[in-house]
């Protein structure tokens, strides 16, 4: 199996103890770089605009979205990555404590590209994030997203 | 960490059988819970969805679909333009399960709302591996909206 090569995970989560909990539970794969943790939608929108232009800016290979937050909210943000044509390839899965039908029929409406359900526990955090890893990172084939080049690469190649 | 398992019906759009049969294993050997469904072309796969809105029981809404991106008639880019243009069932998840990794493909099927893009492996082993991997994303860790 690969390893993985740099990935930037993209954390968009109002509450800093869910912050912390999956922060901790990246840190123990095998992900070279630091998430970029936005505590609001439009926290992440301005960090995904200025990401458009410049070249310095990590632009996320995967977003990880709370769907209940002040202000814009979840289902706003995914609304808006998923119809804007330079972000729309990002995956986004939605990490939230609702387990409503409503919300999960809404958010693969909305192309999410998965929804999980957080947990309570930090093990079960690590066994999440795991197999959410091992997925968008081992197992599919990723472009990364560079907006000053017009060739895209694998992360797997 | 596992979601109770529920019965799921999968659909997989691929005409080769060698890979039909591939697939089939590794998923019940991950989920003995999970319905296949297999179609060989992307025509047969719309036949199989627009019998979904009239005949619920033989023709469950998939949850999942895997689908191949070379097949004859309609291909697999062209069903998942359609599929995801569909208000009824744009919401299914769309995995593309495919021998091509030309980049140009890979970032096409994501604009389109690709769930997930996996290349064939060489080794029969390999790629039991990674669709064993691919179904504990899917029925243990993710819900799918297959109940709603």
């Amino acid at each position: 199996m690969n390893i993985y090569k740099a990935v930037t995970i993209m954390l968009v989560e109002d509450d800093p103890g869910d912050q912390k909990l999956i922060k901790t539970s990246l840190n123990s794969q095998r992900i070279t770089n630091t998430p970029v943790v936005a505590s609001s939608a439009e926290e992440a929108l301005a960090y995904l605009e200025k990401g458009k232009t410049d070249g310095s800016i990590s632009m996320p290979d995967l977003i990880l979205l709370d769907l209940n937050m002040p202000g814009l909210g979840g289902r706003e943000f995914l609304r808006l990555i998923k119809s804007d044509p330079q972000l729309e390839t990002i995956p986004v899965v939605i990490l939230t404590t609702s387990e409503s039908d409503k919300d999960i029929l809404e958010s693969f409406r909305l192309q999410a590209a998965g929804y999980i359900k957080k947990p309570v526990a930090l093990a079960d955090f690590q066994e999440i994030m795991q197999t959410l890893s091992d997925y968008w990172f081992t197992v599919c084939k990723r472009i990364t997203h560079e907006p000053n080049k017009q060739d895209t690469k694998c992360f797997t190649c | 960490m596992e979601n109770e398992q529920k019965e799921l019906t999968v659909l997989l759009v691929e005409n080769e059988p060698g890979d039909q049969k591939l697939i089939k294993i590794a998923l019940l050997n991950q989920n003995e819970k999970v319905k296949l469904k297999i179609v060989s072309s992307g025509e047969a796969a719309w036949d199989y969805l627009r019998m979904c809105m009239t005949d619920s029981h033989w023709y469950p809404k998939p949850g999942l679909i895997l689908l191949d991106l070379g097949m004859p008639g309609m291909g697999g880019k062209e069903f998942l333009k359609q599929i995801k243009a569909d208000e009824n069932l744009c919401s299914i998840p769309v995995i593309i399960v495919t021998t091509s990794d030309i980049e140009t493909d890979i970032e096409e099927c994501y604009a389109m709302h690709a769930a997930g893009y996996i290349q064939k492996s060489a080794t029969p082993q390999e790629f039991n591996d990674i669709i064993q991997k691919m179904a504990h994303y899917w029925f243990s860790t993710s819900t799918l909206n297959s109940r709603v």
